[in-house]
């Protein structure tokens, strides 16, 4: 009987409990209602991308020495580098270059081993269109600059999370000039500078100060 | 003849004709899913008859516990078990489908004699109306007593039943040669009902 | 008792008085409130949910339909559109009679049910006297319907949630039987108005919920259960049977399951509000506010007024269990099949049986606070 009865007051506990958890749940979800949302509005807000973005791949005609590397490092030698050998000059007399975006993965190699830097990344990924052989993009079109997200006046250019200073969660009312959380490069290339002098100096004085220990001893 | 009385007659008719016809499909209908189905329209049918007796609640009953729970039921093992195998021929379909129609048709008249026969008292008593669940109520609680309570311990005893048949925890047999021996010794094996593992 | 306002016989009454007869008023009448559900019950579900995507989307931190209309309050009417417009498929190997019948199976007992929901003392369509339990018995209906759809689109998905939304409908059916029944015990009545005017004698202290806590509990839980709402949606859950039954469906047959769904939620969401939060009720009662101002409880004015408030008060708390409801599903995760039907029969029934005790034994010891 009294077994029972512990039985029947354990499964009250657990019920308790339980409901306690599911009003305790009920509550996170409640809270959250109030929350600024967290999605960016797209058409009319655009997330700025940030520095190593790697996005629709940027191409300098005049640049290009036709070496054919980007193709080599290419996972599917994406690249189609047309040129004919001038046997005049010989030189290889570049006439056209297209890479074609429904298939490239924006891997970047290509970018990495130019050996002249005409190609490079760049922020655009809107590249939807309504016919995949608009996709292979040729030359002329490999040349186009992107327009910025933070240039462009009919968009609202948001800062991702990295990108905010510390302890703000919300973009939207940001001066454009506040600083994000952590350091740039540049200043972390500094720092290590001003480090590395104080350490030289640093390492002066410590000839001193084991002399005064020992002195004391 | 006015329009309650017309409209009343119209339901009953239409009414009617899908019991009988409901009925007769069930009984008749190659594809048992059908039966099933129909049996339920059937119920909902009759259901109809009695809203139009002003038995309200004897029709929500009827919706309740025929459709909603032996209906439902009936449904429910159907789609569990639905094999669609060929049934073997039976000897003699023939004299046994006249057998049972003969048998079928003499009650039908035997029914319909009684029916006719039978001196209605017209028009029967008033009904009663939104009063009737009361009245059944007190039925139920003083000379219906007897059978109300039978019929509640049958409905335990039912229920024991299929919690016994439910809670028989036998190990399936694995295809073993030993299986004959396990066999044998699991019918032997009394399993406790109720004993203190079965509780945990 | 005041009579409160009476539509139909204002109505049969003007009728009459164009020189009709009484029969012929009758049937102009009926179809009036029939006309009245639906568009009600229909609106009552393009609110849900657009309620339920707003709110959804507030608990994710999103914004939700923004753009049709304003607040895209007009997004369920384009979704309704959308689906009225959308290509009636009957898969190939389906059961195309019972293909068809199956949602309307599941619909119409629905909508049905919204006959005994009082808005006011006469605001609603009938004054049944089995009130509640017509509603208990025309929701065991939809299993049929389900396992019907289940069985007709020959798809194992289908089939496998007709079975799951059969079998959780009747096993909750059960303990939600028990939780009406200790509130029909305690007011003495079947009929929707009485269990509400019972509750109205001292504003919100003398509602149902304080007496009938645990039964409010059960009432919720298993409403929410009947109507496949997420803690137990598992006969349409996603991740394991595509839609569940639904998954053939296109078109104005799915909208049937989608406006039968959302209509039984606010349907539950009324009942529950209706037997356990005072129905109509103000808060505070009115009668006692009107002899505050001075005016007769049957001045046309106060009528009129107490009216609307009834009917604001019964959508106000509907829409606050929706609410709840729509808070729920995001916070609980779903329950496996064992763990619905062990809630169900193993914690529910019990539960219920002993709440149905204790009211009957409370009603014996009190009879003044639990109904004579």
């Amino acid at each position: 009987m009294l077994g029972f009865l512990e039985k029947v007051a354990d499964y009250t506990k657990e019920a308790v409990s339980a409901a306690k958890y599911l009003v305790d749940g009920l509550g996170v979800t409640f809270d959250h209602m109030r929350r600024r949302p967290v999605t960016v509005q797209y058409p009319y807000e655009k997330l700025i991308p940030s520095e190593r973005y790697r996005g629709r791949i940027h191409y300098e005609f005049d640049k290009c020495i036709a070496c054919e590397v980007c193709v080599r490092v290419c996972p599917i030698n994406l690249p189609v580098v047309d040129w004919v050998m001038n046997k005049e000059t010989k030189k290889k007399e570049l006439r056209n270059y297209s890479i074609d975006f429904g298939a490239c993965i924006f891997c970047g190699n290509c970018v990495e081993y130019c050996p002249t830097n005409c190609l490079s990344m760049t922020e655009e990924y809107e590249l939807a269109s309504f016919d995949r052989h608009s996709l292979n993009y040729d030359n002329v079109a490999l040349g186009r600059l992107p327009t910025s997200v933070t240039s462009d006046p009919s968009v609202r250019p948001l800062r991702e999370l990295a990108y905010l200073p510390e302890g703000i969660m919300d973009p939207h009312e940001l001066p454009a000039n506040q600083k994000r959380a952590g350091k740039l490069p540049t200043q972390i290339i500094k720092e290590l500078q001003a480090d590395k002098s104080q350490e030289e100096d640093n390492n002066n004085s410590s000839n001193i100060v084991p002399n005064k220990l020992n002195s004391t001893n | 003849m006015n329009i309650a009385y017309s409209t009343e007659l119209i339901c009953f008719l239409i009414l009617s004709a899908v019991i009988v016809s409901g009925s007769l499909a069930v009984v008749l209908l190659e594809n048992i899913v059908y039966s099933a189905f129909l049996l339920g329209g059937v119920f909902m049918a009759v259901a109809g008859l009695y809203l139009l007796l002003n038995a309200s609640f004897v029709a929500a009953a009827q919706i309740l516990v025929y459709v909603g729970a032996v209906n439902v039921l009936i449904l429910f093992a159907i789609m569990l078990v639905n094999k669609k195998e060929k049934l073997k021929p039976i000897k003699g379909l023939k004299t046994r489908k006249l057998i049972s129609g003969g048998v079928c048709g003499g009650l039908l008249i035997l029914l319909l004699r009684v029916s006719i026969t039978t001196k209605w008292n017209l028009p029967g008593p008033t009904s009663i109306g939104e009063e009737a669940t009361e009245r059944i109520g007190e039925h139920l609680f003083t000379d219906y007593l007897l059978p109300f309570e039978l019929a509640s311990i049958l409905l335990l005893m039912a229920m024991i039943g299929a919690i016994v048949l439910a809670r028989r925890d036998i190990s399936i047999s694995t295809g073993d040669i030993n299986d004959f021996k396990n066999k044998k010794s699991l019918i032997n094996k009394k399993i406790p009902l109720l004993s203190e593992n079965s509780l945990k | 008792m005041n009579s409160g306002i009476d539509l139909e016989m204002s109505f049969t009454q003007g009728v009459q008085n164009l020189g009709l007869s009484h029969e012929l008023a009758h049937l102009l009448w009926i179809p009036l409130p029939m006309l009245l559900v639906l568009v009600s019950a229909v609106i009552g579900v393009l609110v849900t949910v657009w309620l339920e995507r707003k709110i959804s989307a507030a608990a994710q931190q999103r914004i939700g339909p923004e753009y049709a209309g304003a607040l895209g309050i007009l997004q369920p009417m384009a979704d309704g559109l959308k689906l009225l417009v959308k290509e009636d498929i009957i898969p190939a190997r389906a059961d195309s009679v019972l293909f068809t019948v199956g949602p309307i199976l599941v619909l119409v007992p629905v909508i049905l049910s919204w006959l005994i929901v009082p808005f006011g003392q006469n605001l609603l369509i009938s004054n049944v006297g089995i009130g509640i339990f017509l509603w208990i018995a025309l929701s065991s209906i939809q299993p049929i319907g389900l396992l019907m759809s289940g069985y007709s689109s020959n798809n194992k998905y289908s089939l496998l949630g007709g079975l799951r939304a059969a079998a959780q409908s009747i096993s909750y059916e059960i303990p939600l039987a028990l939780a009406v029944l200790a509130i029909v015990m305690m007011s003495n009545s079947l009929s929707t108005v009485d269990i509400v005017e019972q509750q109205n004698t001292a504003g919100f202290l003398s509602w149902n919920i304080w007496r009938q806590p645990v039964g409010f509990v059960i009432f919720w839980i298993c409403a929410l259960a009947e109507c496949e709402r997420l803690p137990f949606d598992l006969p349409e859950a996603e991740e394991e049977l595509v839609a569940g039954y639904q998954t053939e469906y296109a078109g104005m047959k799915f909208a049937l399951f989608y406006l039968a769904g959302y209509i039984n939620l606010v349907l539950s969401a009324l009942l529950v509000s209706v037997l356990y939060l005072g129905g109509w009720g103000f808060p505070i009662s009115i009668d006692w506010f009107s002899s505050l101002i001075g005016l007769s409880i049957d001045n046309p004015l106060v009528q009129i007024i107490a009216a609307s408030i009834g009917i604001v008060m019964t959508i106000l708390k509907a829409y606050l269990l929706v609410f709840l409801a729509i808070l729920l599903r995001w916070t609980t995760p779903r329950v496996r099949i064992d763990q619905l039907l062990d809630l169900g029969w193993k914690f529910l029934l019990p539960i219920s049986l002993v709440n149905l005790l204790v009211t009957a034994s409370l009603k014996l010891a009190f009879p003044i606070t639990f109904g004579g």
